[in-house]
């Protein structure tokens, strides 16, 4: 699914009541069965644990652990035992099986976004949201995190939200919803 | 806790680049308390445990101005081993002639020492007979070697060797010159024993392994109630330097604790600022799952790592201070230290300091553990928070086991919690000053000229620094100022001149048939030499409003008057320099019944007023005296004093000496005391300048050690204006990077931040002037009991340096910034 719009649509702010990033001011929002607009800070971050994966556009790796370590914390924050082994395959299924060991100072942005996708993923999540994902990215590499992006959503069995103002990059989804100033201007389905 | 574990090591790995200041902080305070506490502790232990070596025995009578009867030398010699030492001011002068000086004669029988050794340098005798031995000061002083003679009192005797070890000189107290040790013949010789003169005898005494000193002793005073004897026991023989030492001790604990103070300052700007650098992991952590509680489980880890780190490199070297004391200056140190681990203070330090790191980090840590996920996506600046009511809750806990750890630990428990309470009304205060600024600021009109208007910005906009700073620069400043006052005053007391009207000598041991030839040899040396002369002898107060001061429970503090004996005199005019505030002085040519005036508070200080009775005995004769009047006494002049005056008559008839003061002009020092020692050799001639550099070296010792534990507190206060001013420009990267980009020059951006600077400075000044000053104050005056007398220079170039250290920082610390291109700076951010 593809969240479409200009900047101040509203798509990011969507995004982040879906991911219970924020709390709504009014309403009420139900991710996978929990009303998140109910739960606090600390029960939004557990209800994260393996439903939601995270993709933003500034990569937002820790920078003193390395790939691999980024990777891992999600696993290990939920309580994985086999969380470093589920890591390493993970990087190994981004193509970064020769960087396990490097800092995020140390990797090319289209390197750590491949991290960020890998540790979105790693826990498999139900929900898989992806904030302007190539935004700080040239073409090339932007075209291949998305394609990487779509290949691994696919692989985990996890539904993709893709935030963006590229109608190209929308159009690679199933349903892309098109927002301005807020509300929704359209609601359509590829078949 | 596994997790957190994990994820704080994880993290710290990177090098935990930030927590410096906290580490450093901790380190510098820990090392204050811990040194400051061990150096005291093996300073009391050494005393403690040559208690015996210092009193010369397990028991010593002490009595003034007259040896032992037959009947007494029989008692003590009863009870155990006994030896007999008698001691007296003299003036030696080498045989051969030259100038004379003061020394110390003490006369040994052949028991002496008791306990201990008694050491000469290699090639010296003990001395027999017309023989000394003297203090390799004193051989250096009169220019002569072993072999030599010297003069003392009307004997010359022959010089045996140069004293290496005197055992039992701690438990001598004060003297005023190098000693000169002979036996009981040799003091025969000398002459200098007579009615009226100066002297006093010591009999130790070595008591059989279950006896009980103190019940012995007791036993003996109380056999020859009249006879003057004061009794010592081991603990009580280096009392006085027990109490001084613990006295500076607490003193100079309370300097640590200041620079504990200062350091928590420094360990909460450090910790807000390493916390707020890691804003973003904590919201990306959030954003991957994990709570509030692992969070704040994390970073109090890390914290705690880092701060253990600190305190134990702080207790390290605080352990072994006493060691390196030693080593640098251990022949300064009135004895030298017993070195050993003192589990005690390290325990008192490892523990404040810790609940000092704990306290001012909680309220940073809770920010942190607040953090929410959402940041990641909003750049807004983080709502400065209030502490939650658990926050507050475990801070004032924090603060109650801080103050009761401080205050239970320390000697004297009122000082203590007043220094306590004024620092936390200090940091308060201060708290409370930036935010009236900050609020003030931002109500007022805002500046014309932009630099001005960007300056005063930076100072209350959100998210602003300004209470940090203020509290962090005001204690600094405050405890900068507070030092340069302490130590100026001591400085001008140490380098202080006798005051101009104080006499060039004074002359004890005269007897009063011989005031005429003094007066002589003086007025020969020194034409219009002006001469004062009293009767004197030495007298202990027996007795108050009947009550005998023997069966006193507890003497009021400051009853130094009871202690002992002391000179007495009368006379029959009130003397000057004194002003009689209560009662009458006795008629001209009153002989009747014995009255006494007392100076006012002395008096005061043992509940005594006119009309009540005192007995005082007199070389084993109690005289009671009804008191008729108090007098205040100009105790600063230096001239001949008396704390007990009594009308005239009866008391004459005691034999007594004469003291003497004599005013001349200073370049006359050396020919009267030669004309006194050729004329009158038993004659001792103290010079008022030797009294003055006595005490002026001992006030110069106490300078150094606090000049010594405030390097300490000065650098933990550099090292917290530098971390505050530091962690404040870090704020202030990407506003460097925004004016740039806006066509700020380098010079327009420093001088809006030379502005902010100088304002929070001069504001600073005011209050640091006062707090220091204030805090100075009591110190000298109250703590140390000297004048007020700090250079002001001093102080205002302490405080211009500081203000000037802080520009220079935080001038500095933009500079990276400033040669950075806007574009760095804000694609790094």
């Amino acid at each position: 699914m593809a969240l479409l719009g200009p900047s101040g649509s509203g798509k990011s702010s969507l995004m982040a009541l879906l991911a219970g990033l924020e709390r709504p001011t009014g309403g009420s929002i139900h991710v996978a069965g929990l009303d998140f607009a109910a739960l606090d800070e600390d029960r939004l971050a557990i209800a994260r644990r393996g439903r939601i994966g995270i993709v933003l556009q500034a990569f937002h790796l820790l920078p003193t652990m390395t790939a691999l370590e980024n990777v891992a914390v999600p696993l290990e924050l939920a309580g994985e035992p086999n969380a470093f082994a589920r890591a390493e395959a993970e990087l190994n299924a981004v193509g970064l099986a020769h960087r396990l060991r490097h800092y995020p100072a140390q990797l090319s942005g289209g390197e750590q976004q491949r991290v960020a996708i890998a540790r979105a993923i790693a826990p498999r999540p139900a929900l898989l949201f992806a904030d302007e994902p190539t935004g700080n990215l040239d073409t090339a590499t932007g075209a291949e995190i998305m394609d990487l992006l779509f290949a691994r959503h696919a692989d985990a069995g996890a539904t993709l939200f893709v935030i963006t103002h590229d109608p190209r990059l929308a159009e690679r989804c199933a349903r892309v919803i098109e927002l301005a100033d807020g509300r929704i201007l359209s609601d359509r389905r590829r078949a | 806790m596994n997790q957190a574990w994990r994820l704080a090591l994880r993290d710290l790995r990177a090098g935990g680049r930030g927590l410096w200041l906290l580490a450093l902080c901790l380190f510098l305070g820990t090392a204050a308390l811990a040194g400051i506490g061990s150096l005291s502790a093996s300073i009391t232990s050494a005393l403690d445990a040559q208690s015996h070596i210092s009193l010369g025995g397990d028991l010593e009578m002490r009595v003034s101005q007259r040896l032992a009867t037959v009947e007494e030398s029989a008692a003590f010699a009863q009870v155990g081993r006994v030896s007999e030492t008698v001691r007296m001011r003299a003036m030696a002068q080498p045989a051969t002639g030259g100038a004379p000086a003061l020394v110390t004669l003490k006369a040994v029988d052949a028991a002496w020492p008791l306990t201990g050794q008694f050491a000469l340098q290699s090639g010296g005798r003990q001395p027999r007979g017309l023989q000394a031995a003297i203090a390799p000061a004193l051989a250096d002083r009169l220019g002569i070697r072993v072999g030599d003679a010297i003069r003392v009192g009307s004997a010359r005797l022959t010089v045996t060797g140069l004293v290496a070890n005197e055992p039992d000189r701690l438990g001598e107290g004060f003297s005023l010159g190098p000693l000169v040790l002979t036996d009981m013949a040799g003091l025969d010789a000398t002459g200098l024993v007579q009615p009226g003169s100066l002297y006093e005898s010591r009999y130790r005494l070595l008591l059989p392994p279950t006896a009980n000193a103190q019940a012995l002793g007791d036993r003996l005073v109380r056999r020859f109630p009249s006879a003057g004897w004061t009794m010592r026991t081991p603990e009580g023989a280096t009392d006085t330097l027990r109490r001084t030492i613990t006295q500076l001790g607490q003193f100079l604990l309370l300097v640590g604790l200041a620079a504990l103070a200062i350091a928590g300052v420094g360990v909460g700007s450090g910790v807000s600022a390493y916390l707020a650098r890691k804003t973003r992991t904590i919201a990306t952590l959030k954003v991957l799952g994990a709570r509030s509680g692992t969070i704040a489980a994390m970073f109090l880890i890390q914290l705690g790592l880092v701060a253990g780190g600190g305190i134990g490199a702080g207790l390290l070297l605080g352990a072994a201070l006493p060691a390196i004391v030693t080593a640098a200056v251990g022949n300064a140190l009135p004895v030298p230290p017993r070195l050993d681990l003192y589990p005690l203070p390290l325990l008192v330090a490892a523990g404040l300091s810790l609940l000092v790191a704990l306290l001012f980090a909680l309220p940073a840590l809770a920010r942190a553990r607040s953090v929410p996920a959402a940041t990641l996506l909003r750049d807004a600046l983080a709502p400065a928070l209030r502490p939650s009511a658990a926050v507050l809750a475990g801070m004032a806990a924090l603060v109650l086991a801080l103050v009761a750890l401080a205050v239970l630990t320390a000697t004297d428990r009122t000082i203590a919690l007043g220094f306590v309470g004024a620092t936390g009304a200090l940091i308060l205060g201060l708290w409370l000053i930036g935010l009236a600024l900050r609020l003030t600021l931002a109500r007022l009109p805002k500046p014309r000229r932009p630099l001005f208007r960007l300056a005063l910005a930076n100072l209350h906009r959100p998210g602003a620094a300004t209470d940090r700073l203020i509290v962090a620069l005001g204690l600094g400043f405050s405890l900068f100022v507070a030092l340069a006052v302490i130590d100026t005053s001591l400085s001008s007391e140490i380098k202080g001149a006798a005051p101009a009207k104080a006499p060039r000598f004074f002359a004890i041991d005269l007897q009063p048939e011989d005031a005429a030839r003094f007066r002589n040899a003086v007025t020969a040396a020194a034409p219009g030499a002006r001469i004062e002369t009293t009767p004197s002898l030495r007298g202990a107060i027996v007795a108050l409003k009947g009550v005998r001061v023997a069966d006193m429970k507890n003497l009021p503090d400051g009853a130094w008057i009871l202690k002992g004996d002391r000179n007495v005199t009368w006379s029959a005019a009130v003397p000057p320099r004194n002003i009689v505030v209560a009662g009458r002085w006795w008629p001209p040519g009153y002989r009747g019944p014995p009255l006494v005036s007392l100076e006012d508070k002395a008096a005061q200080t043992l509940g005594l007023k006119v009309g009540d009775t005192i007995t005082v005995s007199v070389l084993g004769v109690e005289v009671p005296a009804r008191i008729a009047a108090l007098r205040k006494v100009d105790w600063g002049a230096m001239g001949l004093n008396f704390a007990v005056i009594f009308s005239p008559g009866y008391i004459e008839e005691a034999p007594h000496g004469l003291l003497a003061s004599v005013y001349a002009a200073p370049d006359r020092d050396g020919a009267i005391a030669r004309a006194v020692a050729d004329a009158l050799p038993s004659v001792s001639m103290i010079r008022t300048g030797d009294i003055i550099g006595q005490i002026g070296s001992l006030l110069g010792q106490i300078a150094l050690a606090i000049r010594a534990a405030a390097t300490v507190t000065v650098a933990a206060g550099i090292v917290v204006l530098i971390g505050a001013v530091t962690a404040s420009g870090q704020s202030r990267r990407y506003d460097i990077a925004i004016l740039k980009l806006l066509g700020g020059s380098r010079r327009q951006v420093l001088t809006g931040q030379a502005i902010e600077y100088a304002l929070l400075s001069a504001l600073l000044v005011g209050v640091a002037l006062t707090v220091g000053g204030v805090g100075g104050w009591y110190v000298v005056t109250q703590v140390l009991a000297l004048p007020w007398a700090p250079d002001m220079r001093v102080v205002a170039a302490t405080l211009a340096a500081s203000i000037a250290m802080t520009l220079g920082v935080g001038m500095l610390g933009s500079l990276p910034v400033l040669s950075a291109r806007p574009a760095e700076t804000l694609r790094g951010d």
